[in-house]
C-alpha cells in the first residue's frame, strides 16, 4: 500500500503574547491509499491542528508534509475538508453551499448544478436544494458539508470533529453514512475526534495524541470486522485499551 | 403566522401614537394662541399650504432628493470597495486607520465655507458635502462587517481552493452586506441632514433653501410644511433602506435577536 498522506518530524510552534506555544512536536503519520485514520486525543492536544496543516492552511514550523506523492503548500486539488461547525455559508441556499467547491475549481455552471444535484440525492437531502443552512437540522447540515466536500472527488478527506455538535442517534447514523461513502468511493479518510468510541467504529488505524506538546503517543490498528458491534467483547477491550493510552496521555503523564 | 402579521399591524398603530399626540398637542397650542399665529400656524393652514404651494415644495423636496441620492449613490460606490478590501487587508487598514478616525470627526458641515470657496454657489458644493456625510458611516460599517466574518468560512474558501476574487464576491461581501446596510441607513440619514443645511447656504434650491426663503418672508406655515416633509421624506428612506435590506439578507432571518 502505497501512503496516500505523509507527515515527518512535523512540527509546529505558535507565537503568543505569553512567548511561543509548541503545538505539535515530532509527528510521523502516513495514510494509505484508501486508509481511514483516526486522531483521537483529548481537545487541545493538536489533532486540529495537524489536520489544518494537511489541509494546507496552515504551514508546518518544521518537517515535511506530503499528499499523493507532492510536496505540499497551500490546499490540495486532492483533498476535501469537513470542518467542525459545518462552515456552511449561511447566505447560500444548499444547493449553492454545495456548488461552491466545484466553482472555487471553475467547474462550468450547468455542470456544477447537475453534480451538486445527484450529490444531494446521494445524501437524501433532495427536497432542501432551495433552502437556508438555519432551517436545517445539525445532521443534515453537516451532511451539507460532506456532500459539499465530496463533489470535487477528492482521493482524501480531511474531517476535523465534523460529528462533535451532533446528538448520539444522529452522530451513530452519520457514522454509518460516512462508512457508506468511504466504502463506495475509496477515499483516504483523515478523521479527527475525541470520542472513543467513535474511533473505533470508524477507523482502521486509531493514532493517539497526547498535548503539550501535542504528539503521537501510539497508533492501535482496529482489526475488528464492519460493521462493528459496539457491545461485542472486542470493540469493548478496545475501547478501554484506547481509553488506558488516552487518559495515561493526559497532562502529568509525561513526569510520572 | 396569523398572529405575526396582526402583531405587525398593532406595531404600526403603536407608532402613529406619538405622533398623533403631538399633532393634538400643537392644534391646541395653536387653538389657544399661546404665540401669535404668525409665529406658530395652526395644522389646518400648514396643511393648506400642501394644496397652494404644492408645485413649489414638489419641486424643492425633489431637487434634495436628487442631490442626496448622487452623494450617496456616489459614496457607496467608492466607500463600499474601499471598506472591503481595508477590511481584508492588513497593510491597508494599518494605513488608513487613524486618517478615517481624523477625518469622520469633522462634522460635514463645517466644511461648507471650504466647499463654496472652491465651488461657487450650486449642486457640486452640496454633493460633495453629501458625499462626505455619506462615505465615513459607509466605510466604517463595511470594514466592521469584513471584521466580523467567521473565520471558519474563509478557511473554508480557502481550502476549496477559491481565488482571492471569488472569496470576494461570494463569501466577504455577502457576510459583511447586513454591516453595509447598517452603514447605508446612516449615510442616507447623514446626507439628508447635510443636504438640508447645505442649501440653506450653499445652493439656491432644495428643501433647506425653501425653509430658509420663507422666513425671510414670515411664511411660517411654509416652514413648518417644509420640516414635515423633510421628516416624512427621511421615514420613507429608512423604510426603503430596510425593505431592501429584509429582501437581500433574508438569510439572516432566524438568526437575529428580536426585541421581546
Amino acid at each position: 500500500m502505497t501512503p496516500f498522506i505523509e507527515c515527518y518530524a512535523l512540527g509546529k510552534t505558535y507565537q503568543s503574547k505569553a512567548g511561543p506555544v509548541e503545538a505539535l512536536r515530532g509527528i510521523d503519520l502516513t495514510a494509505a491509499e484508501g486508509e481511514f485514520v483516526c486522531l483521537l486525543g483529548l481537545s487541545g492536544c493538536g489533532k486540529s491542528t495537524l489536520l489544518q496543516i494537511i489541509a494546507g492552511l496552515e504551514a508546518p514550523t518544521t518537517g515535511t508534509v506530503r499528499v499523493g506523492g507532492a510536496h505540499l503548500d497551500g490546499p490540495s486539488d486532492k483533498t476535501s475538508v469537513v470542518f467542525q461547525d459545518h462552515g456552511l455559508f449561511p447566505w447560500m441556499t444548499v444547493q449553492h453551499n454545495v456548488e461552491f467547491n466545484m466553482k472555487a475549481r471553475h467547474v462550468a455552471p450547468a455542470e456544477r448544478a447537475q453534480r451538486a444535484a445527484a450529490m444531494l440525492e446521494t445524501m437524501r437531502l433532495s427536497g432542501f436544494a432551495a433552502r437556508y443552512p438555519h432551517e436545517l437540522s445539525g445532521g443534515m447540515r453537516q451532511r451539507v458539508g460532506i456532500a459539499r466536500a465530496l463533489t470535487t472527488n477528492p482521493r482524501a478527506l480531511l474531517m476535523d470533529e465534523p460529528f462533535g455538535a451532533l446528538d448520539a442517534q444522529t452522530r451513530s447514523r452519520l457514522q454509518e453514512e460516512l462508512l457508506a461513502i468511504w466504502q463506495r468511493q475509496q477515499t483516504t479518510v483523515l478523521f479527527v475526534t475525541h470520542a472513543i468510541e467513535e474511533a473505533v467504529v470508524l477507523a482502521d488505524r486509531v493514532a493517539v495524541f497526547s498535548p503539550q506538546p501535542g504528539r503521537i503517543t501510539a497508533t492501535v490498528g482496529v482489526p475488528l470486522p464492519r460493521p462493528r458491534d459496539p457491545e461485542s467483547p472486542a470493540f469493548v477491550a478496545l475501547v478501554k485499551e484506547l481509553r488506558r493510552i488516552v487518559e495515561g496521555a493526559g497532562p502529568g503523564a509525561a513526569q510520572s | 403566522m396569523q398572529n405575526r402579521t396582526l402583531d405587525r399591524g398593532l406595531d404600526r398603530a403603536l407608532g402613529l401614537l406619538p405622533l398623533i399626540a403631538l399633532l393634538a398637542a400643537w392644534q391646541l397650542a395653536a387653538a389657544a394662541e399661546i404665540y401669535p399665529p404668525v409665529l406658530l400656524p395652526s395644522p389646518a393652514r400648514v396643511a393648506m399650504v400642501f394644496v397652494t404651494d404644492y408645485a413649489d415644495v414638489a419641486r424643492n423636496a425633489t431637487a434634495s432628493i436628487l442631490r442626496v441620492m448622487v452623494g450617496v449613490s456616489l459614496a457607496f460606490v467608492i466607500a463600499v470597495p474601499l471598506g472591503l478590501l481595508i477590511g481584508r487587508y492588513r497593510v491597508l487598514d494599518a494605513i488608513s486607520d487613524w486618517s478615517i478616525q481624523i477625518f469622520r470627526s469633522v462634522p460635514p458641515i463645517s466644511l461648507i465655507p471650504m466647499a463654496i470657496l472652491f465651488f461657487g454657489i450650486g449642486d457640486k458644493p452640496a454633493i460633495i458635502l453629501i458625499f462626505l456625510a455619506a462615505t465615513w458611516p459607509l466605510l466604517i460599517n463595511t470594514i466592521f462587517g469584513v471584521r466580523s466574518i467567521e473565520r471558519t468560512l474563509i478557511k473554508v474558501a480557502r481550502a476549496a481552493r477559491a481565488s482571492e476574487w471569488l472569496i470576494f464576491r461570494d463569501v466577504i461581501f455577502p457576510s459583511a452586506l447586513p454591516a453595509i446596510f447598517t452603514g447605508l441607513r446612516l449615510g442616507i440619514g447623514g446626507g439628508w441632514l447635510t443636504v438640508v443645511t447645505a442649501e440653506m447656504i450653499a445652493v439656491k434650491s432644495g428643501l433647506g433653501y425653501m425653509i430658509l426663503n420663507a422666513q425671510l418672508t414670515f411664511r411660517s406655515e411654509l416652514i413648518v410644511a417644509g420640516i414635515i416633509v423633510i421628516g416624512a421624506i427621511g421615514l420613507i428612506a429608512d423604510q426603503g433602506v430596510r425593505a431592501l435590506r429584509a429582501r437581500v439578507c433574508g438569510w439572516q432571518e432566524g438568526l437575529n435577536v428580536e426585541p421581546t
